[in-house]
């Protein structure tokens, strides 16, 4: 119990400035249930009334006062009641923002790892819904809870107006309630909670895994395998949501059974002090009066029906959405420094991936002096991404050292370390946003003009020319997909509108269109002036005239040198280019046309 | 009544019946739930009885006692039955809906996809999957079990005093009908509601998805301000939508209570005129404080129908969106592919093929070149009936691909593209995807031909390695190379290969293109490629420039010709020349 109340505190520690508003939602709740009563009195004040003058009816007086004053209560327990639940909303709204908000500013600080392992169903399942799943119960249920808690205690006092063992009876039943209540809220339903909330989660994560299929496994005939999968992760979640809703079949149907039992307490107790009542009429008063009041209690109770499964389910947010908060994130640096010039350095590094078998990087070491323009090559799987990935810290290494300008990236505050590097990717994602703003999100401040020149000597102008709405044409929207060529474009003019001192291209040209791959080498002529710049790349000739060359293979560089220099070794790097040469000839042939293998075409 | 609801609120015949059931069982309950009521107006008669004149009357504590317990086991079955019948009955419903969708969704064009956010879709089968279990397992069945409970009683209500049911009802329909004049207001709003939710969930992934490049662009900052101002934004509009439609329905609850003065009003005019005798007053007011509340209830309820009905009604969008058919089993004479005087456009309306004719042969290569744009890939996707055409016709084997039915027809297809999409499952299993029921080994010879041996080796299990949310953890030549496999795997007489080497390196290109000639022999052949050198070779060139065949014939042909074709190989043949 002690630790659930911590929940709920750590709950509304996430409404900020608005906590206030939960605990004042709190407390009108309860003003209001108060409240409800007196229109029970007002109508009980009636019937006294005429059993007063009773058989002369005519001699009764204030029968339509008390009806006004039963419907002024009754309105202004309503209005109460519904301020409560607008302060709670206020806050319960609050909270899930503010996790939400807090959620998403942790994860842009850990380390690109943790996409890879999450899958992005299941964060954005996280942060969009666990968030939500405490509304219900802070918009809702807490001042419910404290209606219903207000309730007896209500009754109790009455206790002191009217008959107390009528008023003891009725308590009764509520009690027998409560147990109920508290049995649905044991471990055993807290076990089964979390099984339903993650088979739900499974189910969500294999939503977003069957739809992103459907265009493939079709291709496949295998839709109604893969179908198969969600499916099966449907019923799984149907099993689990039907066991969990089973195992409080029983104690709710008792539940209910006892807070509507009350009347079956007031009959027979009814009947027994009646015969032994003093003043029969007064008594009578008394009876009428619980008779009036009792079926309040049995709504107030039910109010709070669901309040011990929110409850479950907004502490099992809560424990989802810390689970995301405590995960550790790239350290700052406590005196950040700046790099002295754009060389890149690796000293000894070392890095794995979570769960590899083998080192991703081992043991590298290199320099890159200012303006220098390094390639990496070789197998993919041998690196090489990995490699250029570390630089902007994107993960953190295990061991050794890469620093920028003999700074330790760890020591360089994450703003300035991305004003040193422009990074162009061999996929590039594309934000929702305009053409011209998903441009000009590598330099915010950038004017139009700037945008439009690094646009340009992107080559991307042909694509504003196609778009519905030229250069503020919205990505993704209707007619609107940008083909792999053309959103790598964008993502070159981002870099070349960044010029940041050190570029780092990954397979840049990979999806170049071959009408303007010309003019996209020329745009990265632009890119790379001056600058360091490290380059990955599948076709060497691309690279050949690099200052440096770099094989990397499983993890290692096993050679490195100038273009020429590794051609005359004969080692892997000549073998390389002998491939290159040859599969850049080519051509897909089939028992018309020999295939011949190495024999060049066209030269 | 059972087509109506399945209409209303689409729902599987099963789930129609069952809502009935559902209805019936919360109307017997709430009816078990006014027993008690029955019995306290027998025994208040009894105790008044000599207060009015009539002879004192012994209640028999027995009888009583009895009745009651029989009462409490009355509720407590039908309670029980209730539970049932709404919750177990709409979890089953809601499983089947979400299987209904999700196989809807396999059938429906592909082109529906593109259109659509991956979390618009999702959202639709999972949270409104959801709004409608609820609606199911507790708005609709407790608002008609609730008003027709109230119903009968109101018979016999008014069998009793039809003045003073009058007095006592008069409210409701009003508070009904404030709650649905609110309707319009209310669907507006959550409308616009439901918007923010499903652009938050947009933010949301795409924030995930895109980290990298905000991290690289350094845009952390300005990246979560604007993400900031968007949850602000929604909490307003969140508010909004609270305060409307509690508007509504705060006002209709207390409307409501104005019954209570009524029924004291009228009936201390009716008594005093000795119309109606103290007990009928009597419980007349017993009522009056018992009806309202459960009335309340079912006014919430109602609006929140009102906006389930929203999630419905986008769950019936996709139901009823058209799906492709056609025959199963179809003759094919050869596989020839041919082209007519195509057009086709997506549903904007701009025309992206126009007039397209070519013949794509059996036993050749025939290649797609121009630029990007030019209808490339459509042409490729529409050979493979991705969509329906809108104007001339495409064969296969002589027969019209928009008569066979759309899955049956991809049997006849291998297709490598150059997006993959992979699966959180093991290597083994994605590979195997290219054909279902092959056996380990056969998997394994398709992946050392596509060059996966290598890498798959490398990974933690091997071929069992589950590889993450589509593939997260592999390179973009990984997981063109896995692809390969499916296709190779598959061995259809039909190949289209997408830019299929595009992301591989020099080592892997080689040995997966030697793998591919193996594949494409004897085969009808369509290859798209933006390196004009791996097409060079194909028995036909068809060069595409804005949604119109341009030239074609083979590439000493075009060559000669001077044209567009000619035009893209020389800059090509520039461009490979070039170094950093």
């Amino acid at each position: 119990m002690e630790k659930g109340k911590n929940k709920q505190m750590k709950l509304l520690d996430f409404a900020g400035k608005y906590k206030g508003f939960t605990i004042l939602g709190c407390i009108l709740s309860g003003i209001s249930a108060i409240l409800t009563i007196i229109p029970f009195i007002c109508i009980w004040q009636v019937v006294r009334e005429i059993f007063r003058v009773m058989p002369n009816i005519s001699e009764a007086q204030n029968l339509a006062f008390y009806g006004w004053l039963a419907l002024l209560f009754s309105v202004v327990s309503i209005l109460v009641y519904f301020g409560a639940l607008m302060c709670t909303h206020k806050a319960a709204f609050r909270v899930a923002r503010n996790m939400r908000s807090r959620m998403l500013h942790h994860i842009v600080k850990l380390p690109l790892g943790y996409f890879d392992a999450q899958g992005s169903g299941k964060l954005r399942r996280i942060i969009d819904e666990s968030s939500g799943q405490t509304e219900s119960f802070l918009a809702h249920q807490l001042p419910d809870l404290t209606g219903a808690y207000v309730t007896p205690i209500a009754m109790l006092v009455l206790l002191l107006a009217f008959d107390w063992r009528l008023g003891l009876i009725s308590i009764l039943p509520m009690g027998i309630g409560f147990f109920f209540m508290s049995k649905m809220a044991g471990p055993s339903s807290k076990d089964k909670m979390k099984e339903y909330q993650n088979s739900l989660e499974d189910m969500n994560n294999e939503a977003v895994e069957y739809v992103r299929g459907i265009p493939v496994v079709k291709t496949f005939q295998q839709s109604v395998f893969s179908f198969k999968t969600f499916h099966d992760s449907i019923l799984r979640y149907k099993k689990w949501v039907v066991e969990y809703t089973i195992s409080f079949r029983v104690p709710m149907t008792f539940f209910t059974v006892s807070i509507n039992a009350i009347f079956a307490f007031l009959i027979p107790a009814g009947i027994l002090l009646i015969a032994s009542a003093v003043n029969v009429q007064a008594f009578l008063l008394d009876f009428i009066f619980y008779i009036l009041f009792t079926p309040f209690c049995t709504v107030m109770l039910t109010r709070i029906l669901f309040s011990s499964e929110n409850s479950m389910l907004a502490k099992d947010a809560l424990n989802r959405v810390e689970s995301i908060l405590s995960e550790k994130t790239l350290e700052e640096p406590q005196n950040p420094k700046t790099p002295k010039d754009a060389s890149i350095s690796f000293e000894h590094v070392s890095f794995s991936y979570a769960g590899a078998k083998s080192k991703a990087i081992n043991d590298v070491s290199f320099f890159i002096p200012a303006g220098a323009t390094v390639a990496l090559v070789g197998p993919s799987g041998g690196g090489k991404t990995t490699a250029a990935s570390l630089i902007p810290r994107f993960w953190d290494v295990d061991s050794g050292k890469i620093s920028i300008g003999g700074i330790d990236v760890k020591n360089i505050s994450t703003s300035v370390l991305m004003d040193y590097v422009s990074f162009v990717f061999q996929d590039t994602h594309l934000f929702k946003a305009s053409l011209l703003e998903n441009i000009r999100s590598s330099k915010p401040n950038a004017s139009t003009e700037e945008v439009m020149k690094a646009a340009k000597a992107a080559q991307c102008e042909e694509i504003f020319t196609k778009m519905p709405n030229g250069i503020d044409t919205v990505v993704g929207t209707k007619g609107s997909y940008l083909s792999g060529g053309e959103a790598q474009r964008i993502s070159l003019a981002r870099a070349i509108l960044k010029d940041a001192p050190i570029v780092l291209l990954d397979e840049a040209t990979a999806f170049a269109d071959p009408e303007n791959e010309h003019q996209i080498q020329l745009a990265f002529k632009e890119l790379t002036k001056g600058k360091t710049v490290l380059m990955i790349a599948h076709r060497l000739s691309t690279i050949r005239n690099a200052d440096c060359i770099m094989v990397m293979k499983d993890g290692e560089i096993v050679e490195q040198g100038l273009h020429n220099e590794l051609i005359e070794r004969a080692d892997i790097y000549a073998k390389m280019w002998k491939d290159y040469q040859s599969s850049i000839s080519w051509k897909v042939a089939n028992s018309q046309i020999a295939f011949e293998k190495g024999v060049a075409y066209n030269g | 009544m059972v087509r109506y609801f399945r209409k209303l609120f689409a729902l599987s015949e099963q789930g129609a019946k069952d809502l009935v059931k559902a209805i019936i069982a919360c109307t017997i309950t709430d009816i078990s739930l006014m027993v008690p009521v029955g019995l306290i107006f027998l025994l208040l008669s009894e105790f008044v009885a000599p207060f009015m004149g009539g002879v004192q009357v012994e209640s028999n504590l027995w009888f009583y006692l009895g009745l009651c317990v029989l009462a409490l086991a009355i509720i407590g079955i039908f309670h029980y039955i209730q539970y049932n019948a709404t919750f177990l009955a709409s979890y089953k419903e809601s499983a089947n809906k979400r299987i209904l969708l999700a196989e809807k969704l396999r059938k429906i064009p592909l082109s529906f996809f593109g259109k659509r956010d991956l979390s618009d879709l999702t959202t639709t089968i999972m949270a409104d999957c959801a709004g409608l279990e609820t609606a199911f397992s507790h708005y609709i069945p407790q608002l008609i079990g609730s008003v027709l409970s109230i119903l009968i009683c109101s018979i016999g209500l008014f069998s009793m005093d039809w003045r003073m049911s009058i007095a006592l009802f008069w409210v409701v329909p009003v508070a009904f009908i404030i709650t649905a004049g609110g309707k319009n207001q209310q669907k507006k709003v959550n409308q616009i509601y439901k918007q923010s939710q499903i652009e938050r969930a947009d933010v949301i992934q795409e924030c995930i998805e895109t980290v990298r490049e905000i991290k690289a662009n350094n845009q952390t900052e300005n990246y979560l301000a604007k993400l900031d101002k968007q949850l602000a934004n929604d909490e307003k509009i969140q508010m909004k939508a609270e305060l409307n439609t509690a508007k509504f329905v705060v006002s209709a609850q207390m409307v409501l209570r104005i019954g209570i003065t009524t029924v004291v009003l009228v009936g201390s005019k009716l008594l005093l005129n000795q119309d109606i005798d103290f007990l009928t007053f009597l419980v007349f007011l017993i009522a009056a404080s018992r009806i309202f509340d459960p009335l309340s209830g079912s006014l919430i309820n109602l609006a929140a129908i009102f906006s389930a009905m929203l999630q419905i009604e986008r769950m019936k969008k996709i139901e009823e969106h058209s799906i492709q058919t056609g025959r199963e089993k179809v003759g094919y004479n050869g596989y020839d592919i041919i082209f007519d005087n195509v057009g086709f456009s997506y549903n904007d309306g701009e025309a992206v093929l126009r007039n397209v004719s070519f013949v794509a042969k059996q036993g050749e290569i025939t290649a797609l070149v121009g630029p990007s744009g030019g209808g490339k890939s459509t042409a490729a996707k529409l050979a493979a009936r991705f969509w329906d055409i809108n104007k001339g016709s495409i064969t296969l084997g002589g027969t019209d691909i928009s008569a066979v039915e759309p899955e049956a027809l991809l049997s006849n297809y291998s297709i490598v593209f150059q997006d993959v999409v992979l699966f959180n499952n093991t290597v083994m299993e994605n590979i195997r995807l290219g054909k279902r029921g092959a056996t380990d080994e056969e998997v394994l010879a398709a992946a050392k031909n596509a060059q996966c041996d290598d890498f798959i080796c490398n990974m933690p299990k091997g071929y069992q390695t589950v590889i993450g949310e589509n593939g997260s953890s592999l390179s973009g030549g990984e997981r063109q190379r896995i692809s390969i496999a499916r296709a190779l795997l598959k061995n259809a007489p039909v190949i289209l290969l997408d830019e299929a080497t595009a992301s591989l390196d020099v080592e892997n290109e080689t040995l997966v293109q030697a793998a591919i000639s193996e594949l494409v022999k004897n085969k009808t052949v369509l290859v798209i490629a933006h390196r004009m050198r791996t097409i060079a070779g194909a028995d036909k060139i068809v060069v595409l420039e804005n949604g119109k065949v341009a030239e074609q014939g083979t590439h000493d042909f075009l060559v000669d010709k001077r044209g567009l074709y000619n035009k893209l190989w020389s800059i090509q043949q520039r461009a490979s020349e070039w170094s950093l």
